[in-house]
């Protein structure tokens, strides 16, 4: 499909950048309104478009629904975003959905809270190393310090390799878009529509996106809206979840250490509650050992290999967050695959904090902190980001089970959580399992197109004209 | 004689002029704890779900709100409805006295409100239930019978053991236990008359069926063209449900692993809709209990019971269902797997994505689709599961893991029962 605005639509949503390897985000708070709205007309020139792949910086900008309000956007442009996108990360309905209780708890949470300065944008900036970041940085901060604009958070990432904290590698079972260059396996390929409102989803149908009045846009900056006499602020974008998660590594380590007699014994139940090996290979290929020649392996289904889950757990981390072909209607067939490829997003996260080997682990925790900047986009949030949520990772009824959610990530109470290994003659559970993940803060953006966010630029306080 | 097929009771009061606040509150009182509350719903044993909730009026139809008090249960019903007057007793009054024809203050005996209520007892168009036949006190046991187990399984390593071998000694420790030796019996089955009864029922379906071939066959061309003109004739405007009002209906979800789920609609004008209506619910009443009642809605597993009522003389239309996960996942069910089911139904009803040949498109249409199941949906205040943990998948895992523990099983098959743990 070549009809994919490239160059209107941000770069994030094509790469993750893996030769940037410094990146840093920031959730600003906005001051003054009309500040604000220069500050983003000057961004807006610099945010790096799809068609480009850049070697030297990338510049990102997402916005949340106060942040839009905040920049003038009228109420009847703002209900045109989907329903979770406006309420926000944190309402009591979407703690339940989320799984945020307890040490997860918004109320405790180090930026997006309820008790927090509220965030209206989220800057991302990418660069090769840690000095090209610094001089980028730089320059951003004195035009958000001229425009008075707050920072809510800055969130830091360092450049650990190719894993994430626990020591896995991380990244590998991504969705590809189709029309956006790049090949990938059928299962895995999407219609762009699931990633970039304006274009068809995996239903074959146009995802609910918002509109302005044509006389609003007296520029024409905005494509044309489906509806006569407007335009459409939604088209080239996408919805952007940013959840800070930190990770207990040497918790994590060391519990499984406690479990285990042997070092092989402690990394196969840590492979086995990931299922992937911390080189990479699927339990599913390689149900023994690790594989280096598995490390990127991504081209497997369950349910003709592993229907029971002996190799890789069905609670395991990867087997719930992305089930393939295992779930209903029918296992093993097509139809399960079609239902499957309505449940995906597209993974940006970058890791923070310095790696920790399993020796360094083992020895006890550094009094550093790490984790993950989860970052994914999609079109959908309800339908892809909140249902992998909800209904695969933190569901302890996830296909068929009675009291597990994911033993990685999934939420749990002081009793901790439970997690079975199928084996022969029957399967091996561990209980009382104690969290490794906690929640800091996060939220849900906007990633507009970038004539959208110019439009936004010039968009007059009320909800008049952008003149 | 065991008697233990399940009934819906479906009860429909006209609301008071003016009361509708003072009943909302009063329904928030009762469903601020369902189980051991002022109407101790935990308390009555053989109830699977109960449930009230205000159908509130359709503008143009003259028909007050009306409270629905709903009850899903284990044969016999009626002692059922006795149990929860005698349970409940006074505390029922501040719902019921915001309902038409209710006793006076000094005329509220149990036997009033019993009466009551039971005169108030309206026919359901159609009934679904997960498994026909499985009661509350069989879903209990069978969970505290698999937790056991399941602990008798972490006691020790079974490494390198038959799949047989284990099985036996599950059987001998569920033997050994005097609260567990009921679980070598195999679980009761509705009752013999009921069971002749259902199967007449089935031949009178049938033979039915036969007897109005000819005029199906001979009614299909007209059927269809009809069909097809008000398809494409039909107004399917876009609903877009209030933001405050799905904020209400959230409020109330996944508080645990199972929701309740209540929507009424309008039937579109014309006999057409009207008779297609009452001829689509005899089906699904007849295939729910004939066909889809082990477990799998034509691919749906989450159901534990649903129903559809009719109201205001046909014009109207209620669906009510009991369902594990949340609403996203209930839907996506629906638009993934029987949205041709629901295309029959529902699209007889107002506000309904278009639907074409009756069951194509409809629900197809994922936005418009959730946008209408929203609008038309209706939170219940109060709401009873007597399994609020338990899944569909689990409930039928755990009558397996029941009825595998005495089976005479070959290596393979004891290995496939030990799965289920």
């Amino acid at each position: 499909m070549s009809d994919l605005e490239l160059d209107d639509i941000q770069g994030l949503v094509a790469r993750g950048y893996g030769r940037l390897r410094a990146a840093r985000f920031f959730a600003l708070t906005f001051g003054d309104p009309a500040a604000a709205r220069s500050w983003l007309a000057q961004v807006s020139g610099e945010v790096t478009p799809a068609s480009s792949d850049p070697h030297d910086s990338a510049v990102h900008l997402a916005l949340s629904a106060p942040g839009l309000e905040a920049l003038g956007l009228p109420g009847e442009t703002l209900a045109g975003f989907s329903l979770e996108f406006r309420e926000g990360m944190t309402t009591e309905h979407r703690q339940r959905v989320l799984g945020d209780f307890g040490r997860d708890d918004p109320g405790g949470w180090r930026w997006g809270g309820p008790d927090n300065a509220v965030a209206h944008a989220l800057l991302m900036l990418y660069a090769p190393d840690e000095s090209a970041l610094l001089s980028l940085v730089g320059r951003h901060q004195e035009r958000l310090d001229t425009a008075g604009i707050a920072g809510a958070a800055t969130l830091g990432t360092q450049d650990i390799g190719d894993v994430e904290p626990f020591g896995f590698r991380d990244g590998i079972s991504q969705p590809v878009l189709d029309g956006f260059g790049r090949d990938g396996r059928e299962a895995d390929t999407l219609e762009p529509g699931e990633f970039v409102l304006g274009y068809e989803n995996e239903y074959g149908l146009l995802t609910d996106s918002p509109t302005v009045a044509e006389a609003s846009d007296p520029r024409k900056l905005l494509p044309r809206g489906q509806k006569d006499g407007t335009r459409d602020l939604g088209r080239n974008g996408t919805y952007l979840v940013v959840r800070q998660l930190e990770q207990d590594v040497a918790g994590f380590w060391k519990y499984l250490d406690s479990l285990a007699t042997s070092r092989e014994e402690r990394d196969r139940l840590a492979a086995k509650m990931v299922g992937r090996w911390p080189g990479g290979a699927p339990l599913v290929l390689s149900p023994g050992q690790d594989d280096p020649a598995l490390e990127k392996a991504n081209d497997f289904a369950y349910h003709e290999s592993d229907p029971h889950g002996m190799a890789c757990p069905v609670a395991s981390h990867i087997r719930r967050s992305n089930p393939r072909d295992s779930l209903d209607p029918d296992p093993g067939t097509d139809d399960s695959v079609e239902v499957n490829k309505r449940h995906r997003i597209l993974r940006r996260g970058r890791s923070y904090g310095p790696r920790m080997t399993v020796e360094q682990a083992l020895a006890g925790p550094d009094g550093l902190e790490r984790g993950l900047h989860f970052v994914c986009l999609a079109g959908n949030i309800a339908r892809q980001f909140e249902f992998i949520q909800h209904t695969w990772a933190n569901n302890p009824k996830f296909a068929g089970l009675y009291d597990e959610v994911d033993p990685i990530t999934g939420p749990r109470d002081e009793s901790g959580a439970t997690f079975s290994m199928p084996d022969t003659p029957v399967r091996r559970r561990i209980t009382g399992i104690p969290a490794f993940v906690t929640v800091r803060g996060g939220g849900y953006f906007f990633l507009p197109g970038i004539r959208a966010l110019r439009y936004l630029a010039a968009v007059s306080e009320g909800g008049g004209g952008a003149g | 004689m065991a008697r233990t097929h399940q009934a819906a009771i479906t009860m429909l009061i006209p609301v008071r002029d003016g009361a509708g606040e003072r009943l909302e509150q009063a329904l928030t009182n009762l469903g601020a704890d369902p189980v051991a509350g002022p109407v101790p719903f935990g308390r009555i044993d053989g109830l699977h779900f109960a449930r009230m909730v205000v159908i509130p009026p359709t503008p143009g139809l003259d028909s007050p709100p009306q409270l629905a008090f709903l009850l899903d249960c284990d044969s016999p019903a009626r002692s059922r409805l006795r149990r929860i007057v005698a349970l409940g007793g006074d505390a029922l009054d501040p719902v019921l006295e915001c309902c038409e024809g209710y006793p006076e203050v000094g005329k509220r005996s149990q036997s009033a409100r019993y009466r009551y209520l039971r005169d108030h007892t309206r026919s359901t168009a159609a009934v679904y239930v997960n498994t026909i036949g499985r009661t509350v006190d069989q879903i209990h046991r069978e969970e505290m019978l698999r937790e056991e187990l399941e602990c008798f399984l972490d006691s020790r390593s079974w490494v390198g053991q038959a799949p047989s071998s284990v099985q036996a000694a599950l059987r001998e420790f569920a033997a050994g236990r005097s609260d567990l030796h009921w679980a070598l019996s195999p679980a009761p089955k509705p009752g013999v008359f009921w069971r002749l009864r259902n199967k007449l029922h089935l031949a009178a379906g049938v033979v039915a069926g036969l007897v109005a071939l000819p005029f199906v066959v001979l009614g299909a061309i007209p059927f269809a063209i009809q069909l097809r003109r008000l398809e494409k004739s039909d107004p399917a405007p876009r609903v877009i449900p209030d933001d405050e009002h799905v904020r209400a209906l959230a409020a109330i979800e996944d508080l645990t692993l199972q929701n309740q789920f209540t929507a009424y609609g309008q039937l579109k004008p014309g006999r057409f809709r009207r008779y297609l209506s009452i001829v689509l619910l005899i089906g699904i009443n007849f295939g729910a209990r004939h066909r889809f009642n082990q477990a799998d809605l034509a691919g749906v597993k989450t159901i534990h019971a649903a129903r559809w009522l009719f109201l205001d003389d046909k014009r109207r239309v209620v669906f009510c269902s009991n369902y594990d996960g949340s609403l996203e996942n209930y839907m996506d069910d629906f638009i993934d797997k029987v949205a041709w089911g629901l295309n029959a139904v529902f699209s007889n009803g107002r506000e309904y994505p278009r639907t074409s040949w009756l069951i194509k498109g409809g629900a197809k249409d994922e936005l418009a689709f959730k946008s209408y199941i929203r609008a038309h949906q209706v939170p219940s205040p109060v709401w009873y599961s007597a399994y609020p943990r338990l899944t569909a998948v689990n409930i039928e895992n755990n009558a397996r893991i029941r009825a595998g523990l005495s089976a005479q099983f070959d290596e393979a098959e004891a290995a496939r029962w030990l799965r289920r743990f």
